[in-house]
């Protein structure tokens, strides 16, 4: 369940950050979309919205709270799963409720703002997705957000940045219906998170070619990641030379999007924005080369020949 | 009796859902040779990749460095199929009847959405072991799945029924949103053992890190212990005669669902009146 950051700024009473420190890595959120701004049912503003940081540590964003939990490293699954029974009227005892390192107290509190509110908004970051248990964990944050419709209306929205990562799931969304980790070798889209996604096809080295296109896993990726990337052949889109490049075979060097190459870039919330750039470029655009590999594979022979014998098993 | 040799070693995944005695059996071997397998995106005739010997036949040996061959035994619902080495991922997904054995280790969704039969794995397995596939409202619903090795994270993912027994240790969420069936750890889990669990039930011989959301009930003997005890026997997976006989603390949970899912763990010091 989620919305756009228009609603948010309008609408949203109640606020929470969960691993990531908007402060300093989102540092236009709070005063665009989610604090400051006066909206339309909300007119005093800052006034009228509660805001809770969920973190390891006291960050910079901390500041920016009215009430910051700090949950103990790695028990962010379990904090999740305890506000999902205090949400049902479930019992917890105090002692296990410890281990996450906040109290029971706070945690029933939290529950109890949180079924309070209007408008929720449970934003989640790296601190979440990316510590151990990771897809599990922002299932949680999913599914509590979910399940909180039961008492009023709450929303949950990843933290997104990097650029237009969101774009590259929201297109893939709709034109094969699954947002990543899809593979398409049997000529219809397969999906399996952990099979076909680019951490684990590379790992486990079951590519045997590879083209980046405005990313650098030469910078992000575990090491044998990296040294399959070495290996085999890889294919580098970039404006600029990024890791990755030093490592591929063949870089192109593009023009940059929204500076001077057109285009679309998906906010976090999934809003369209058109790219009008400013400057011109004497490189093409990412989608330019894109045609031009499309069109010269097209010009190859199929690879089905092989004429079809014996059982067929779907 | 059907043998197939892997002819060399991989470098794109091989999906060869065609090696079931359901598809080989009734084949003569010329019908057998040119059967289709994917080999990454090309389809390719199996004797291109295997050594074929013999009929069609509802054993069937399969040889070599399989690794990346996936969906052995897809939907078989007869038969028995020998794994001499490793395999790929997805062996015996599906699977409706028959025993599959492995005789190395396997990897990820090792009997996936089964429903029936058995599977045995000599070595260790993967992640998501008798799992749901994404999106899929529930994993293994019948049959058994024995790892001899440890196996990965959420294994039993959202079961509904059947046994699954591992006698090494196995990583995070096993059981996780599990719905039915048994899982036995015999060498315990990491962490979050049974995770959002619905009902089903999770034995482990060693003491368990629970999640906060599992409240604690008595210690007793579970009067099914010897059944399941002599059953896994039977298939050659046997149980440490004084578990079978001994004090459980039975946890229950999880409290997020709310779900009565138990997870009984093993006192081996404590002595039952």
């Amino acid at each position: 369940m989620t919305c756009t950051l228009g609603e948010v700024k309008n609408r949203a009473d109640f606020i929470i950050y969960w691993g990531g420190n908007p402060a300093e890595c989102h540092p236009r959120h709070f005063t665009r979309y989610t604090l400051t701004q006066k909206g339309k049912f909300l007119p005093r503003g800052r006034k009228d919205r509660t805001m809770v940081l969920v973190d390891i540590r006291e960050t910079m964003s901390a500041k920016a709270a009215d009430i910051f939990l700090q949950v103990r490293p790695g028990k962010d699954f379990e904090m999740l799963t305890i506000l999902r029974a205090l949400v049902k009227g479930q019992t917890v005892s105090a002692e296990a409720a410890a281990e996450t390192g906040l109290t029971l107290e706070q945690l029933q509190d939290l529950v109890n703002r949180m079924k309070a509110a209007k408008f929720g908004v449970l934003f989640f970051g790296m601190g979440l997705s990316m510590t151990r248990g990771k897809h599990m964990n922002s299932a949680a944050a999913l599914i509590l957000a979910a399940e909180l419709n039961a008492y009023t209306k709450f929303v949950a929205m990843p933290m997104r940045g990097h650029g237009n990562v969101t774009g590259a799931d929201v297109v893939m969304r709709y034109t094969f219906s699954y947002p990543f980790g899809i593979s398409l070798t049997r000529g219809y889209p397969r999906f399996n998170p952990g099979e076909y996604s680019t951490i684990d096809l590379l790992v486990r080295g079951d590519n045997d070619a590879t083209l980046v296109l405005g990313a650098d896993p030469g910078a992000t990726m575990p090491k044998p990641a990296i040294e399959h990337l070495t290996r085999t052949p890889t294919i580098v889109l970039d404006p600029k030379v990024t890791h990755t490049s030093r490592l591929a075979r063949v870089h192109i060097t593009t023009s940059v999007a929204g500076i001077s190459a057109p285009g679309t870039a998906y906010r976090m919330d999934e809003v369209p924005m058109p790219l009008r750039p400013p400057l011109k470029s004497p490189y093409p655009s990412d989608e330019e080369v894109m045609k031009k590999i499309v069109a010269a594979v097209q010009k190859k022979p199929a690879w089905y020949p092989v004429t079809r014998t014996g059982a067929q098993v779907t | 009796m059907l043998t197939l040799t892997l002819k060399e070693s991989l470098t794109v995944p091989l999906e060869a859902e065609i090696l079931t005695p359901d598809v080989l059996a009734p084949l003569p071997h010329a019908d057998v040779r040119a059967l289709p397998v994917m080999l990454g995106k090309r389809q390719l005739r199996l004797d291109e990749m295997f050594t074929v010997e013999g009929e069609g036949s509802d054993d069937v040996e399969i040889r070599g460095d399989l690794t990346k061959v996936k969906w052995i035994g897809r939907n078989m619902t007869r038969g028995r199929v020998r794994v001499v080495g490793n395999v790929g991922m997805h062996v015996g997904a599906y699977m409706k009847g028959g025993s599959i054995e492995v005789t190395g280790n396997a990897t990820d969704w090792v009997g996936g959405e089964m429903s029936g039969g058995i599977i045995h794995v000599r070595g260790n397995a993967g992640a998501q072991l008798g799992s749901a596939y994404r999106g899929s409202m529930s994993g293994i619903s019948g049959g058994t799945i024995l790892v001899e090795g440890s196996a990965g994270i959420e294994i039993g993912m959202r079961m509904k029924r059947g046994l699954i027994a591992v006698r090494g240790p196995v990583r995070d969420f096993a059981g996780l949103q599990m719905k039915g069936g048994t899982i036995v750890l015999m060498s315990g889990a990491e962490q979050r053992t049974g995770a959002w669990m619905q009902r089903g039930t999770i034995i482990s011989l060693k003491p368990l890190k629970l999640m906060p959301t599992f409240a604690t009930a008595c210690v007793y003997n579970p009067s099914f212990m010897g059944l399941y005890a002599k059953h896994l026997a039977s298939l050659g997976f046997a149980l440490p005669h004084e578990a079978i006989a001994g004090g459980y603390q039975r946890h229950i949970g999880d409290a997020a669902v709310p779900g009565k899912g138990e997870i009984l763990v093993w006192q081996p010091k404590l002595q039952l009146p």
